[in-house]
């Protein structure tokens, strides 16, 4: 990244962050202090980067996100009473007509946040020329096969593996890192639609479908991410450097780790047993569980080689995609895991969601308890494969692709 | 059958759960595959359903009622009638889907939205992704038995499999996104890019009895909505 | 007729081209083969022959390509499908990926481009017949081998109709029997006029089914002739080509060896052997 741009990106964030802070100082809740500051900081960066680059992108994705902000502000108003104890049904504690309305309001939302981009773009330039340049037959093939790795992994890590992860968004990060935002988003939710409808036992999860919003909003947020240049290797950077962005990295890491071990050893008081009884467990599932289960390790190691070897400084910039997109997956499925399964969807992820309700919290307050220490963890690992994987191909491959220079070292680093 | 099944999965989500599962079961025993839609129904949600039941049964937080205790842990009537509420939505959703895939092949599914107007890319990605995942777990299977040929250890310890699975993760999943180029240009140079519809050589049967029932199911998708909302259906909602 | 006016090949990000200044003409009815160590540009001049380089791999080209003498740089990848087919070694990347059947996947092609369905099925089955594997027509292409892969992929390029074809390595995954099948067919495509260029490391399989033969070296033509002349061409070792076996033989045999005729003959047994 030129240091223009670094600049550009500190200014917004700088500015974002004030606003943020001061929200939530002024009593705001921090959804909303976060959302808002997040996207005051986009705003801020797009407008910047138009007034010296006469950029127009930036800027409309701004927009995007706003409308998409003001969308479901608006219907958060209209249908409900997320947040109020008084609309938690006192019998059940699950708040079931707000998750319901909550999917849809965040579909609404995010198609209205989509129209608004591109058509901001087809009145100024005539074309959708960002919309129809991420998709071709090489994006079409690499949906097929993100979509196909997204089931097989996730199925596995859902029935042969316990820990409170999913492992099924590698293919929508993939495709929307290399493809872009609607690619990505059409992978994630499409694939999801899929799982439960069309792939056939033992790859069928019924549960699946109902989380397609989340799976799309990862797809969204991979592109923009993938757009900005986060999975760009920078290897070779100084100390300071690296001691800083691997602060950051490890504090977020360790810090959702510690929190969810404990709250595993709080219910079960006994070690964490990564798997169920084989006996109970299809054999492929166990070779593919295992497959998961070396995904993630390769992932932590990956963390630390990354740093020490190659000195590459991307490694932060992964944990932050990953913990930033882990944030908002989580607040988007949990009402749903709680509204549509009460909280149970048959996977790793069980364990903790008892946890939490041992601990007294509603059905509600459990999934998003869940799913604030899950997400995260999940989407680190699952950014850290996608980077490894792009690592290992050549980059005559990844040029092809849509967004394919973006996750290329730069010439003149 | 095809939209049908999927009007009634749309429908059953939001639908009260014994109507549903009652449009569900019926269609299912005149296509005379009850049997079979029951036994893959209960196979594909007895993990599920077995979680709901113990999780909501002992960690119900609003349960008062006991029913009985297992040392710290108590089980509480609040607890198991808001488990069965949820096993009966779960229920109704897993038993659409299940008739679902079993009366509709991939292959048909997709033809009959094709011709409906749906993007043949669309469609396309659909067919190759479920076809992607046979073949996925076909190169995992080769591999794995190739690495044990050669003496990688899948067995024994937890570092030893690990140390046995890694080398796994690239062939298989390296493999098949390099495969794409390659794919790229077979399929290019087979006119996949020409823009317009394609010509299709056949299509599912839908008789308008089937149509009719389809409009049918999704018109009463906004009235169980309505319905629900406004509290009239009571006890079913 | 294929024709390449000093073509000059260089791939995105690449820094040195993959073909310089390759002039060459392949007439009607003529079979061309191509030889030359990897990486000497064999590949890349059947991407650009078939318009997949610059078109899908992206790539700066210079000089021109001409069909039947008309300049193809106008025309977009699908226009150019029913023209120039090609085939390659890989037999799974070939396959759509999406056909249930095999009749499908040969389907697949003349599907895309649109013609009616009488026409469909009748290009379908015609190419099902000419590679003999109508009766596979039911079967998943998924569970077939890799052979009967390789002659699936081939029937959906024939069924295209393309006026030439450019086979890159097309016999990797071939029994012999497989082997002369399509030997058969480039054979018959040639006699209606097709222009046929065949990328193969086989150079047995080059000297039976080729009137000339092309060998390359770092992007530029370096032989080019009969192919009896080629192949016997003692730089071809040089350029990294194994020969093929009857002139391997006939080295072997020395100056002391039997004459012309008898030579002949023993190129055509070896040729027989080689397909058969």
């Amino acid at each position: 990244m030129d240091s223009a741009r670094w600049t550009r990106a500190g200014i917004g964030l700088a500015a974002g962050a004030v606003l943020g802070i001061g929200l939530y100082a002024i009593g705001q809740a921090w959804p909303m202090a976060a959302a808002v500051g997040f996207i005051a900081a986009h705003m801020v960066y797009a407008v910047v980067t138009r007034s010296q680059t006469g950029e127009w992108g930036p800027l409309r994705v701004s927009a995007g996100l706003v409308a998409f902000a003001a969308a479901t502000y608006v219907g958060i108003v209209a249908f409900g009473n997320f947040g109020d104890p008084n609309a938690v049904d006192p019998n059940t504690y699950a708040n079931t007509k707000a998750a319901n309305s909550w999917a849809l309001i965040l579909t609404v939302a995010m198609v209205i946040g989509v129209v608004v981009t591109y058509g901001l773009e087809l009145i100024q330039t005539g074309r959708l020329a960002s919309l129809s340049g991420q998709f071709g037959t090489r994006t079409y093939l690499l949906m097929a096969v993100g979509i196909g790795v997204n089931v097989i992994l996730g199925q596995a890590v859902a029935s042969a593996l316990k820990i409170p992860i999913y492992l099924d968004s590698i293919g929508t990060i993939l495709v929307g890192v290399l493809c872009g935002p609607i690619a990505g988003a059409i992978t994630g939710g499409l694939g999801n639609i899929l799982w439960s409808y069309v792939i056939p036992p033992p790859f069928q999860y019924q549960p699946a479908a109902a989380f397609a919003i989340t799976a799309v909003a990862i797809g969204v947020i991979a592109g923009l991410l993938g757009r900005a240049g986060f999975l760009r290797p920078r290897p070779n950077r100084s100390t300071g450097e690296l001691l800083a962005g691997g602060a950051v990295a490890v504090a977020l890491v360790g810090g959702l780790a510690w929190a969810a071990s404990q709250a595993y050893t709080k219910i079960f008081e006994t070690e964490i047993s990564l798997f169920p009884d084989p006996a109970n467990v299809d054999a492929i599932f166990v070779v593919l569980g295992w497959l998961a289960l070396g995904l993630v390790v390769l992932a932590v190691l990956g963390l630390f080689a990354l740093l020490l070897v190659r000195r590459d400084l991307t490694a932060a910039y992964v944990v932050v995609a990953g913990v930033l997109t882990g944030i908002v997956a989580a607040l988007i499925s949990a009402p749903i895991a709680a509204g549509v399964f009460g909280g149970v969807t048959a996977s790793g992820t069980d364990f903790l969601v008892a946890a939490f309700r041992q601990a007294g919290l509603d059905v509600e307050a459990a999934t998003t308890g869940q799913g604030l220490i899950s997400d995260p963890i999940d989407k680190v690992t699952t950014f850290f494969t996608v980077y490894l994987i792009l690592a290992a191909l050549a980059t005559r491959f990844k040029a092809r692709f849509p967004q394919g220079e973006m996750v290329i070292e730069e010439a003149s680093a | 059958m095809v939209s049908t099944a999927l009007a009634i999965t749309l429908g059953g989500i939001w639908g009260p759960a014994l109507l549903t599962v009652g449009a569900v079961l019926l269609p299912a025993a005149l296509a005379g595959i009850a049997g079979r839609l029951l036994r893959t129904a209960l196979l594909l949600t007895l993990p599920i359903a077995i979680s709901v039941l113990v999780i909501n049964l002992f960690f119900y937080p609003a349960g008062r009622e006991i029913l009985f205790a297992i040392g710290p842990v108590r089980a509480t009537s609040e607890g198991l009638a808001f488990a069965l509420e949820t096993l009966a939505r779960i229920g109704a959703i897993s038993g659409a889907i299940t008739l679902f895939y079993l009366t509709t092949p991939a292959g048909d599914l997709v033809l009959d939205l094709e011709r409906r107007g749906v993007s043949p890319r669309i469609a396309f990605v659909v067919l190759a992704a479920v076809q992607t995942v046979p073949a996925l777990v076909e190169r995992a299977v080769a591999i794995t038995a190739a690495q044990r040929a050669r003496g990688l250890d899948t067995e024994g310890s937890l570092w030893r499999r690990l140390r046995g699975v890694l080398p796994l993760a690239g062939p298989v999943l390296l493999g098949s996104i390099t495969e794409v180029e390659e794919r790229t240009m077979a399929l290019e140079a087979r006119g996949f890019t020409r823009p317009g519809r394609r010509t299709l050589l056949w299509h599912p049967p839908d008789s308008s009895r089937q149509a009719a029932a389809r409009w049918l199911l999704v018109a009463a998708i906004p009235l169980a909505l309505v319905a629900r909302a406004s509290g009239w259906l009571g006890w079913l909602g | 007729m294929l024709t390449f006016e000093l073509v000059t090949y260089r791939y995105a990000g690449a820094a040195r081209p993959s073909l310089q200044d390759v002039s060459l003409v392949i007439g009607s009815g003529e079979v061309v083969g191509l030889v030359g160590a990897s990486e000497a540009g064999k590949t890349t001049l059947c991407l650009v022959a078939a318009g997949l380089a610059p078109r899908t791999v992206r790539g700066t080209l210079k000089g021109r390509i001409l069909i039947d003498g008309t300049d193809v740089a106008p025309l977009t990848i699908h226009e150019l499908a029913g023209q120039v087919g090609i085939a390659f070694a890989n037999p799974a990347t070939q396959l759509s990926g999406v056909a249930g059947t095999v009749y499908e996947e040969v389907a697949f092609g003349p599907m895309n481009l649109g013609f009616s369905r009488s026409e469909v099925i009748d290009r379908t089955e015609a190419a099902l017949g000419a590679l003999k594997i109508s009766d596979l027509a039911e079967r998943e292409p998924a569970l077939l081998s890799g052979g009967q892969q390789q002659l699936v992929a081939m029937s959906g390029l024939l069924a295209l109709r393309p006026a030439h074809l450019v086979l890159d390595e097309p016999t990797a995954q071939l029994d012999p029997a497989g082997t002369r099948l399509v030997a058969e067919a480039l054979a018959r495509l040639a006699l209606d006029g097709a222009s046929i260029l065949v990328a193969e490391q086989k150079t047995d399989l080059l000297a039976s089914i080729c009137d000339r033969v092309v060998a390359l070296d770092a992007g530029r033509v370096a032989l080019d002739g009969p192919a009896f002349e080629v192949l016997g061409d003692a730089r071809l070792a040089e350029l990294g080509v194994a020969a093929p076996a009857s002139v391997r033989l006939r080295s072997l045999a020395g100056a002391a060896g039997p004459g012309p005729e008898a030579l002949a003959h023993l190129d055509g047994a070896l040729a027989m052997e080689a397909t058969a």
